[in-house]
């Protein structure tokens, strides 16, 4: 066993272990160990997807087509009971954010490899460009008067109060994803310099758990808001 | 006098701790009381109950997210 100083000191050295590190110059734009790990997951999305589109058939006779499918209606319930059938154009946009989320979140298990939502730039670039694709599919589908027309709703003072809560929307969405996945870090990290034995592994199954949930939330919520847009309060 | 900032960063994660801890605890409460009445009904009430903690669990995080900010500046 480790004696208190040791402790100390390992805890000073692992805080630079939770910044991301650089790795390559692309011209003048840095890139980091966050960066790299958001490609890898894409490759990893596109491999996957390559894999299981192969042989599409009209009658699924393997488990692949099924498990898609299955994955395509979960997303479709999620939007229907809101939207109806007009719902089905939006399937690509909410199900690329929950699969690409969902990836991100359990990198995980790959060893070496962190998740990149736990850097505050994915998670707030995510954030924003949900939010202004929703705001403009809001614009396409009400005119530019009916969108503007839904900020006084349902009275016309509480205009500030409807700008202000759209301004919060992208913070509140990075900083929950955000929050989650880099206290989880935090914890573990700290657990295995502490307790390296056993007792890290409930709270690494715990976080495992946190972040398909958190994926799922930020699907939820990105639901709830295009309702809002499309429809109005 | 740095160490009274330490004392900042504790409070402000535990008051966000003991919040949270409450209203989930209710949240909790009300959906057993809804599955114990209608076990049918228990995979809705269930997935109901974990997007409403994910919800409530944000609110600790923002706080959690400024404690480590004060932690780090100190």
């Amino acid at each position: 066993m480790r004696t208190m100083e040791e402790k100390a000191k390992a805890l000073s050295d692992i805080m630079h272990h939770m910044e991301p590190q650089h790795v390559f110059n692309l011209g003048p734009v840095s890139i980091d160990t966050t960066v790299v790990n958001q490609w890898i997951a894409m490759l990893i999305l596109f491999g996957l997807i390559y894999w299981i589109t192969r042989g599409l058939k009209s009658r699924p006779q393997g488990k692949k087509q099924v498990i898609a499918e299955f994955m395509v209606q979960f997303i479709q319930d999620l939007l229907e009971p809101a939207l109806g059938k007009k719902g089905r154009k939006y399937i690509p946009l909410v199900g690329t954010l929950f699969l690409f989320i969902l990836t991100m979140n359990l990198l995980w298990f790959i060893p070496g490899l962190m998740p990149p939502t736990t850097d505050l730039s994915t998670t707030f670039g995510l954030a924003i460009t949900t939010i202004i694709t929703i705001n403009l599919i809001g614009v396409i589908n009400n005119g530019l008067k009916g969108y503007l027309h839904h900020f006084a709703q349902p009275f016309a003072a509480l205009m500030p109060l409807n700008i202000v809560e759209e301004a919060v929307k992208p913070v509140s969405l990075s900083l929950r994803l955000f929050g989650n996945m880099f206290g989880e870090k935090v914890v573990v990290t700290i657990l295995f310099i502490l307790l390296p034995v056993l007792i890290p592994v409930p709270v690494m199954l715990l976080g495992v758990l946190m972040g398909v949930i958190q994926a799922f939330v930020f699907t939820l919520l990105t639901v709830t808001y295009l309702t809002t847009s499309i429809k109005g309060h | 006098m740095e160490s009274i900032a330490y004392i900042g960063v504790g409070l402000a994660i535990g008051l966000a701790a003991l919040g949270s801890a409450l209203g989930q605890g209710r949240a909790t409460a009300g959906a057993m009381e809804g599955i114990a009445r209608q076990p049918e009904a228990s995979g809705e009430i269930r997935t109901t109950l974990l997007i409403a903690l994910a919800f409530m669990e944000a609110l600790t995080l923002f706080s959690f997210v400024i404690a480590i900010l004060m932690w780090t500046k100190i």
